[in-house]
């Protein structure tokens, strides 16, 4: 456990570098993606080969962006309650960047445009619209990405199994099954990094393993495997990778609602089961992006709804009701950091419905890969996860520096609840007039969406700035006078 | 039509949700000891648990009655017309794109390159049906075309640089 000064100051340094980077990419890629939405619309004239090679950047980027801002934060709460490796935590960090680089060169001096999702056999098959080398660089990067945090996950599993004894304590089944006391029960924050290790390093043996399987295939295209597999694999990477994400981020809400409204969230019994109900449901609900499959076995495909369904209840009924019971009448001060908390609920509950109403198989029938999708993850990842991220900065400069903000923060604040509920609006209404997502040019019928869903992003984009400008002068302060304010009540 | 279903339901659910979080919000400002509060909300947390389970229960079961991976059951004298699909980078082969109003329609997809989509658009450019068109895999749609039109099938799975070029008319008369 982090307890002295020295150490304190150390992970905050680290933490702070990680979300900056976070950040500043974050802000790139929503460049990226008001420019693909304004092609979309009629209003630029985007080439298709520069259209998906932004496509593949954003997706890569927000994804991988996102994952490393909320790692950040998980292993600042997690390092309260077990002794985390900061060698681990800045190797990670080392692997991260080398994989962008690689990824940024793939895409934009090799032109591999083979979108995120690098379905099987794409990268190897592009029309001679990328070769060997740009496949292997962006293929490559993404695995030395993956590397890095499979590192990261496996240090934070080794230290929770250290100080619970195991994974499964971890997650509170001792106190599930009353053999322990709820008061004894490990922390909301130990509970959803124990959840997030189980699913996250089995995401990334699945991607490692299809990213390995695509390189080879690129080298040596005798060498072929199951698209289906590759499939699975694929998805069963890509679902609970960026899933993760806004499992490892609330562990912000959970902390720091806790702290502005002086209201202990505490594991108890419905707590635990519903993480171990996120585990079970996150690792298995990939099949979902499957529906469209027919030669999937139809089980799976049943199940794939099912449980997706069920994977709406943790958040709706403990998560969310939690968040809204602990600010209800609590006279919380309302500032940067507890308003986006909050926000980041609404945004998580409210992308859940469009979410779950596309896992039905007679929706997905006439909506998979339409823009619904992109519409409801805008919602649960733009303003949800990435509320939580930008809110935990907040947090992150006020205890630590006691860096005030000011009226344009505010401003900034609205501009993004604005800004992204635009975006997604856009893609929804998209999604509602059958427009497929990922094309590079739209009918006109469709154009209208796209351009509204790029002035909202043109908003969410000044307000990441201001966000940035903020954390800037939070990574200024830091090395002068601190405040340090880390045990202090801030209700 | 399924889609305005879709964005109708999910319309009055967010704003449902919306106003849920801005009355909470607007109560915060008050001042209230915690535990008489835990007591009365997780008491009615336990009662809309239980209502959230049994509506999605509910809606499982309705929306599982009829899947589009079943084949119709055709009548005794019907034969369904089975169109062989072949997808590639980027076009579309078909084996049949003329088509009656009413005739049983069996599209079997699959490509000879990347992963495709085969998504079956109406005149007014709205989505009736779709698969996947995979590799050494033969996905199925079945449709009977009610109305007579050009139809369009487009590429709904992102196969490389002219992936929104790979459309293909289709027609069905009276």
């Amino acid at each position: 456990m982090i307890t002295a000064n020295s150490d304190v100051k150390l992970r905050n340094k680290q933490i702070s570098i990680y979300l900056v980077i976070g950040g500043v990419v974050i802000g790139a890629m929503m460049i990226f993606g008001i420019l693909m939405l304004l092609a979309q619309g009629g209003v630029i004239d985007v080439p298709p080969a520069a259209f998906y090679q932004f496509l593949t950047i954003h997706g890569t980027g927000m994804v991988g962006a996102a994952a490393l801002a909320a790692a950040a934060v998980m292993w600042y709460f997690l390092s309260k309650y077990v002794q985390l490796s900061l060698k681990v935590f800045k190797l990670n960090l080392v692997l991260f960047l080398i994989g962008v680089v690689m990824v940024i060169i793939g895409i934009f001096s090799f032109k591999f445009a083979g979108a995120w999702t690098f379905l099987y056999p794409l990268p190897a098959l592009s029309g001679h619209a990328w070769g060997v080398a740009g496949a292997l660089l962006y293929l490559g990067g993404m695995l030395i990405l993956g590397v890095g945090f499979l590192l990261l996950y496996i240090d934070t599993g080794r230290a929770i199994i250290k100080k619970y004894g195991s994974l499964g304590k971890g997650l509170g089944w001792d106190v599930i099954s009353g053999k322990k006391a709820e008061k004894d029960a490990p922390p909301p924050a130990v509970v959803a990094s124990t959840m997030v290790t189980i699913v996250n390093t089995t995401a990334l043996t699945a991607g490692a393993t299809v990213i390995i399987m695509n390189m080879i295939n690129v080298i040596n295209p005798a060498f072929t495997f199951d698209p289906l597999l590759a499939k699975n694999l694929t998805y069963a990477f890509g679902h609970i990778f960026a899933n993760s994400i806004i499992y490892m981020a609330v562990i912000a809400v959970y902390e720091i609602l806790a702290e502005y409204t002086n209201r202990p969230w505490k594991s108890n019994r419905p707590f635990l089961i519903a993480w171990t109900m996120s585990t079970a449901f996150t690792l298995v609900i990939y099949t979902h992006h499957l529906l469209m499959d027919s030669v999937m076995p139809k089980w799976m495909l049943i199940m794939g709804q099912i449980l997706s369904y069920a994977n709406g209840i943790p958040v709706l009924v403990i998560t969310a009701y939690g968040a809204l019971m602990i600010v209800y009448k609590s006279g919380i001060k309302w500032d940067m950091a507890s308003g986006l908390m909050y926000l980041s609920m609404f945004g998580w509950v409210v992308g859940v419905v469009p979410a779950i109403v596309d896992a039905t198989i007679v929706v997905n029938h006439v909506m998979h890969n339409t823009k619904w999708v992109p519409g409801h993850f805008h919602m649960y990842m733009g303003l949800g996860a990435l509320s939580m991220i930008f809110g935990f900065i907040y947090y992150l400069a006020k205890v630590d520096k006691g860096l005030r903000t000011k009226e344009i923060d505010n401003v900034g604040l609205v501009c993004y609840t604005l800004g992204i509920i635009s975006v997604s609006a856009g893609f929804l209404m998209s999604g509602a007039l059958s427009t497929p997502r990922r094309w590079a040019t739209h009918f006109p019928e469709w154009m209208a969406p796209a351009v509204f869903g790029a002035f909202g992003g043109i908003l969410a984009v000044l307000a990441v700035t201001i966000f940035v400008i903020y954390f800037i002068r939070y990574i200024m302060a830091r090395g002068t006078t601190g405040s340090d304010l880390n045990e202090k009540k801030l209700a | 039509m399924i889609q305005t279903v879709a964005w109708v339901v999910s319309l009055i659910f967010m704003v449902l949700i919306a106003l849920v979080f801005a009355v909470v919000a607007f109560k915060s400002k008050e001042r209230r000891e915690y535990e008489p509060i835990k007591k009365k909300w997780y008491k009615a947390r336990t009662v809309y648990g239980t209502a959230l389970v049994i509506v999605l229960l509910t809606l499982t079961i309705y929306t599982l009655r009829e899947l589009p991976y079943n084949q119709p059951v055709y009548g005794a004298e019907t034969e369904p017309t089975v169109v062989n699909v072949e997808a590639m980078q980027f076009a579309w082969k078909m084996s049949q794109t003329e088509f009656k109003v009413g005739e049983p329609v069996e599209f079997h997809v699959t490509s000879i390159d990347a992963t495709h989509g085969f998504g079956i658009y109406d005149e007014n450019m709205t989505m009736l049906a779709q698969t996947q068109a995979m590799p050494e895999y033969t996905n199925k749609v079945y449709i009977t075309f009610d109305k007579p039109g050009t139809y369009e099938i487009l590429c709904l799975e992102y196969c490389g640089l002219a992936h929104h070029l790979m459309i293909q008319k289709i027609e069905v008369t009276e």
